[in-house]
């Protein structure tokens, strides 16, 4: 009897719902040797017969989806699309509603819509653990004039110092993106593509957030030769017929880099000290502060950190272009224009903008 | 005939004028006398831009990802990232019901694009191909179907349908079967089993009787060798190429007659097409894998 119980907890809760009726009603009548007997014949017929129905309905085929075309068209039948703007309406309606929540942290702002030089404050800075270094074991002590004192076996970094630094670097990219400077952002650790993309779409800058290859500066021609370049006004309008000549230009170069992971990044840095480009950079407490020419001692590690950062140097790249901008409409041209040929090419060569074949990439 | 009803009316039922054979033009809705049309010129534009400057030209980046080495597949990865952000909030279904795609292959990405692009990175993009192709066909925006269709193959692969094999008005099934560099026409019909090999009778085609059995190894091996008629036309290669040839063909046209034989078909060897060739020879051997007998010095 208790083997049969035991087969019946295996096999499920199904089988246990259909009780072994024999069994119990055994028990409630007069024991006899006979009833007991024939009780556990009904009882092992009804576990075979339990056990069958299971492995029927284990044994069920999947129904076959013939053709694509045909449940592509089921799906397209079932009234999902009905449903989902009745969902969006009624997200609409009740949106406004319940209660308000007090101002709080959101990731996606920083991101989004990231502070400007104006909103550096150390309450800002304080949040985003701008302030926390590393172990006292594995500190640099050329930045020591950064940092405010120990605690918790971590060196803390002063952030009156940190804000000081960070609006200088705020000058720095302003005044390079007014005169019309190329800034390169540069952030390569896994999540700070988003703030680096973000922080030189405002800035008017290239963004770099994967591996520097090597010689990208001192063996430009090899590595960058077969990226494309374009001929701009003063009112980034783009002039075409240009082509056969940008070809036969010298690569371009960034005319600052702002990198937010200099340890990671070193053989940029030296790329760009041996060819007078300054660059900015976030100094953690075990980083090299000589390695960057503008340091900024915040904590590196931290992405909402690198995020406010970015996001404040990119605002302050996108005040410098829209100062040249507005310099541009009074006629006052803040930069050395490139050395190109007066006339322009009269057979019409393709534009610097992608070609025929990947239209529409863009 | 003139029609007394007014302008409008007469347009609708009829579309010749009664005098004329050709057609009415078509009526303008706000229509002005052609004197009546405006003649001043357009006013003055203050706020567009003097026209391009040479002079004040510099040169800069096409694209943002100019540092990376390979800016196009750098942006189309960014680009289909953002989709991805701005529409990950519609209603999806599960991966086996999303339509099938055949996604480009790295080489072919490579070439569109043309860069060094990591086997790794495409892979990367290809997944959030995938991600994007699960929204609802019923909800999917125009914009994000159009970026994606960049990325299919030029060939649908899944759009291939395969003929079905048929019998023909003449109650014949075909089939083609090669073996070595022999290659053979089988033609099968509801017959009495008689068996003819280029007009001939197999007897004298073939010498061996390992080759006749083996050249009817589909009928015999199922017991139809006195149900169906074969005719065949073989070319190339020798006796046993040609024989096996014959086997291929005829069960490829067996099975149009009955599909249901195809395991069996299988178990008795005849369904797969043999791929060997002869092995080429090499320098250095004396045969394709024989090499001359060494030689101390």
């Amino acid at each position: 009897m208790m083997i049969i119980r035991k087969a019946l907890i295996r096999q499920g809760h199904r089988i246990a719902i259909a009780p072994a009726r024999s069994w119990t009603r055994a028990l409630a009548t007069e024991v006899d040797i006979a009833s007991i007997e024939s009780s556990l014949s009904n009882s092992l017929r009804d576990t075979k017969s339990i056990e069958l129905q299971v492995q029927n309905e284990t044994i069920k085929l999947v129904p076959q989806i013939d053709s694509r075309t045909q449940s592509t068209q089921n799906l397209l039948e079932d009234n999902t699309a009905a449903k989902y703007t009745q969902l969006q309406q009624h997200k609409k309606l009740t949106n406004p509603l319940g209660s308000r929540i007090a101002p709080h942290y959101q990731p996606h702002f920083l991101v989004n819509d990231p502070p400007r030089p104006s909103d550096i404050t150390l309450e800002l800075l304080l949040a985003s653990q701008a302030h926390l270094g590393h172990k006292t074991s594995h500190w640099n002590p050329m930045n020591s004039r950064y940092i405010f004192g120990i605690r918790q076996g971590i060196h803390i970094i002063s952030l009156d110092v940190t804000a000081s630094h960070l609006r200088r670097a705020c000058r720095v990219v302003a005044g390079v993106a007014e005169r019309g400077g190329l800034v390169l952002f540069v952030g390569t650790r896994p999540g700070q593509d988003r703030c680096v993309v973000k922080a030189a779409q405002m800035a008017g800058g290239c963004h770099l957030f994967e591996r520097w290859t090597p010689g990208s500066i001192t063996n430009g021609h090899q590595i960058l030769g077969n990226c494309r370049t374009k001929v701009v006004d003063e009112y980034d309008r783009e002039i075409t017929g240009y082509d056969e000549e940008l070809r036969d230009r010298p690569v371009l170069k960034p005319d600052l880099v702002v990198c937010m992971n200099p340890l990671e990044n070193w053989v940029m840095l030296h790329e760009c000290g041996l060819n007078a480009i300054p660059t900015i950079g976030i100094i953690d407490t075990d980083a090299n502060p000589t390695w960057v020419t503008y340091p900024i001692p915040a904590n590196d590690d931290s992405l909402r950190c690198v995020q406010v950062i970015a996001g404040v140097l990119g605002r302050a790249g996108e005040e410098g272009q829209k100062s040249r901008r507005e310099k541009a409409m009074h006629g006052n041209v803040t930069y050395t224009p490139s050395t190109l040929a007066t006339g322009v090419s009269t057979k019409g060569g393709r534009t610097g903008r992608s070609g025929e074949d990947i239209r529409g990439l863009q | 005939m003139t029609s007394k009803l007014p302008w409008g009316a007469t347009y609708r039922l009829s579309t010749h004028c009664p005098r004329c054979l050709s057609r009415l033009p078509p009526r303008r809705t706000l229509t002005t006398p052609p004197h009546k049309l405006a003649i001043a010129a357009p006013p003055i534009d203050l706020t567009s831009l003097p026209p391009p400057n040479p002079q004040n030209a510099r040169v800069v980046p096409a694209s943002p990802s100019y540092f990376t080495g390979r800016p196009d597949s750098t942006d189309n990865y960014l680009n289909l990232l953002a989709l991805l952000r701005r529409y990950q909030t519609l209603p999806t279904v599960p991966p086996a019901q999303a339509p099938r795609v055949a996604w480009r292959t790295v080489t072919q990405y490579r070439l569109l694009v043309g860069e060094p692009v990591r086997a790794s990175k495409y892979h990367k993009i290809v997944e959030v191909l995938q991600r994007l192709n699960r929204i609802h066909p019923s909800v999917i925006p125009l914009d994000l179907s159009q970026a994606m269709e960049i990325y299919k193959r030029d060939v649908d692969p899944y759009a291939v349908k395969k003929k079905p094999a048929i019998i023909d008005e003449d109650g014949r099934a075909y089939g083609v079967g090669r073996r070595k560099s022999s290659s053979a026409k089988v033609y099968l019909v509801q017959g009495e089993g008689e068996v003819l090999v280029n007009g001939k009778s197999i007897n004298n085609v073939f010498g061996r009787i390992h080759d006749r059995e083996s050249a009817l190894w589909a009928l015999k091996a199922t017991g139809r060798m006195d149900k169906y008629n074969v005719w065949a036309l073989v070319t190339g290669g020798g006796s046993t190429g040609q024989a096996e040839a014959i086997t291929l063909g005829a069960a490829k046209a067996l099975m149009v007659f009955e599909p249901a034989l195809k395991p069996a078909l299988r178990r008795a060897g005849c369904v797969t097409r043999d791929p060997r060739r002869v092995e080429r020879k090499k320098p250095g051997h004396v045969k394709a894998r024989k090499m001359p007998a060494w030689v101390k010095r």
